[in-house]
């Protein structure tokens, strides 16, 4: 058994490494980074518009004015909405790092790109404009798309060594934006040739073909149970071994789970019918309550329930943490890692978690999550209560309910084997001292 | 005075152990900066600030030779935070493993 885990362990390393290390991941994870903060903030804003309390509403127009939810909707309009323009620059800034490539000269450059494959449209005052919805969610894959093969164009361009060199003489800012000219030509022409060719087919516009064809099917499997099973699977064998799972798996499925959720804010927003069960909302407060592996519930036990005296210690320390979805203590103190007990509650309980969650606003019970990103170390109960109203706190409370189920015959075992553990120490303690031996 | 950096995924569990490891690392009166961030966060943090030392969360040492080519022709220290150590969050037993890196 020992040897299988050791097996299992050298190899799941390198895959993570390959998954987490590889730079087009590394570069969407910086890209999405950066553009948190602003979504989290957005998402306050269209929760103000929209707070679900009765009354609610008309006490800010009696305090704001009729327009008053306008007031509230446009900061989450240029955030939530326009989300893939930030997104692409982050994305473009990571890579010119990975390339050691001029930062400036790749985020405009992607910058760019992407405005030319964006479809625009006449205004009828003659005017152009772009149609904020392309900047958005429905543009995100796209934007992926353009982020990483411009600057691939640029990294190209910048091997070969085509690049307009100026004299010494002239100083570092002006020859910088003179190298920057050829690779921003060479993209300009590559991405204009694509919309041409792309404006000649059926699709019309690259983004209707990317969105048609790779953004829809992966959005459509994403949100359904088992695929978000498979993954939590994934998810919880790597934690197992000590690698941080989470930050693995969102780094490929966040652009997913962000766009389901996306829709479902425009929803929202719109007080139309919410689309998606399954969302980066879902996951981060139906699935990872109090951690990955629903670990609030196990913390709750440590702290009420253990005996042996190092436990009843993590304990205390893990709570704290623990409530707002730091788990690390219990994953790397129990340890939940290389425990073949502790390991498979916590690759259950996700699943189970998941399922009934599912299920619950499947059937209509609880109201499907609104698509505010709230930021994800806010406490379960509170985080269920803001994202799918006092019911989905209720889901919140019973998910706990069940981890503790679940985590108690588990857990004990180890407890007991510490326990065991911590009383056979004193007994060689007691003798070593020369006392008394007991037995 | 040293700077001793810990890297973890969000730079969130690591930053508990900072706390414990500043409140000994104080009441022993020793001159030494601790901090953390997340893994994304290295090179705008290293671009700015001197580090003597940098050490992993256990969750995240699967990406040490990604990291270490980035502290190429710095130099920076790197260790595996003990992962007993890190889960216990014994701020003094990490912090008496930076100062063996970085020696006081």
């Amino acid at each position: 058994m020992q040897k299988f885990i050791e097996n299992l362990e050298s190899k799941m390393g390198p895959l993570a490494m390959k998954l987490d290390g590889n730079r087009y991941i590394t570069a969407i994870k910086d890209g999405f980074f950066g553009v948190m903060s602003l979504l989290i903030i957005g998402s306050i804003f269209l929760l103000l518009g929209n707070i679900p309390i009765g009354g609610y509403a008309e006490f800010m127009s009696s305090l704001l004015g009729k327009d008053w939810a306008s007031y509230f909707t446009v900061p989450y309009d240029v955030t939530m909405n326009v989300m893939t323009v930030y997104v692409i620059i982050a994305m473009a800034r990571s890579l010119s790092r990975t390339y050691k490539l001029d930062g400036i000269a790749c985020i405009s450059i992607v910058v760019v790109a992407f405005l030319i494959l964006t479809p625009m449209l006449e205004l009828k005052d003659g005017g152009l404009g772009i149609p904020v919805t392309n900047l958005g969610a429905s543009g995100l894959f796209l934007g992926m798309i353009v982020a990483i093969a411009a600057v691939e164009i640029v990294r190209f361009i910048d091997k070969k060594g085509w690049k307009i060199k100026m004299p010494d003489s002239v100083p570092e800012n002006v020859a910088r934006s003179f190298s920057a000219l050829i690779p921003a030509l060479f993209v300009i022409i590559v991405f204009n040739l694509v919309r041409i060719i792309f404006s000649l087919t059926s699709f019309g516009t690259v983004q209707a073909f990317i969105y048609h064809y790779l953004q829809v099917p992966l959005l459509y499997l994403g949100d359904t149970l088992p695929a978000t099973l498979i993954v939590t699977v994934f998810e919880g064998v790597l934690w197992s071994f000590g690698i941080h799972g989470s930050n693995v798996v969102s780094g490929i499925m966040k652009p997913i789970w962000l766009a389901l959720t996306a829709d479902n804010a425009a929803a929202f927003g719109a007080g139309e019918a919410i689309p998606h069960i399954i969302n980066f909302q879902f996951y981060a407060n139906f699935m990872k309550v109090g951690g990955f592996g629903g670990t609030l519930g196990l913390a709750i036990i440590l702290l009420l329930f253990a005996k042996s005296k190092q436990y009843k210690t993590l304990g205390k320390l893990a709570i704290g943490p623990g409530i707002f979805g730091i788990n690390e203590p219990l994953i790397f103190g129990i340890p939940i890692v290389l425990n073949p007990i502790m390991m498979i509650p916590f690759i259950l309980n996700p699943l189970i978690l998941a399922t009934v969650a599912y299920f619950a606003m499947a059937s209509g019970i609880v109201p499907l999550t609104n698509g505010t990103n709230i930021p994800w170390t806010t406490p379960p109960i509170i985080a269920g209560f803001l994202v799918s109203g006092w019911k989905g706190a209720l889901l919140n409370v019973v998910q706990i309910g069940i981890s503790i189920l679940l985590y108690y015959p588990f857990f004990k075992s180890v407890d007991r084997i510490a326990l065991q553990n911590e009383k056979e120490q004193e007994k060689t303690e007691i003798s070593n001292d020369g006392g008394v031996n007991f037995n | 005075m040293k700077t001793v950096m810990l890297v973890c995924a969000a730079g969130m569990s690591t930053s508990l152990l900072v706390t414990k490891m500043r409140r000994v690392a104080q009441a022993k009166g020793l001159d030494i900066t601790i901090f953390a961030v997340s893994a994304t966060e290295i090179d705008d943090v290293l671009e700015t600030r001197q580090v003597d030392a940098l050490l992993l969360g256990p969750q995240v040492k699967f990406r040490r030779e990604e990291i270490e080519a980035r502290l190429q022709g710095k130099n920076i220290l790197l260790d595996e935070i003990n992962i007993q150590h890190y889960g216990m969050m014994d701020g003094e037993k990490v912090l008496n493993q930076a100062l063996s890196l970085v020696g006081s």
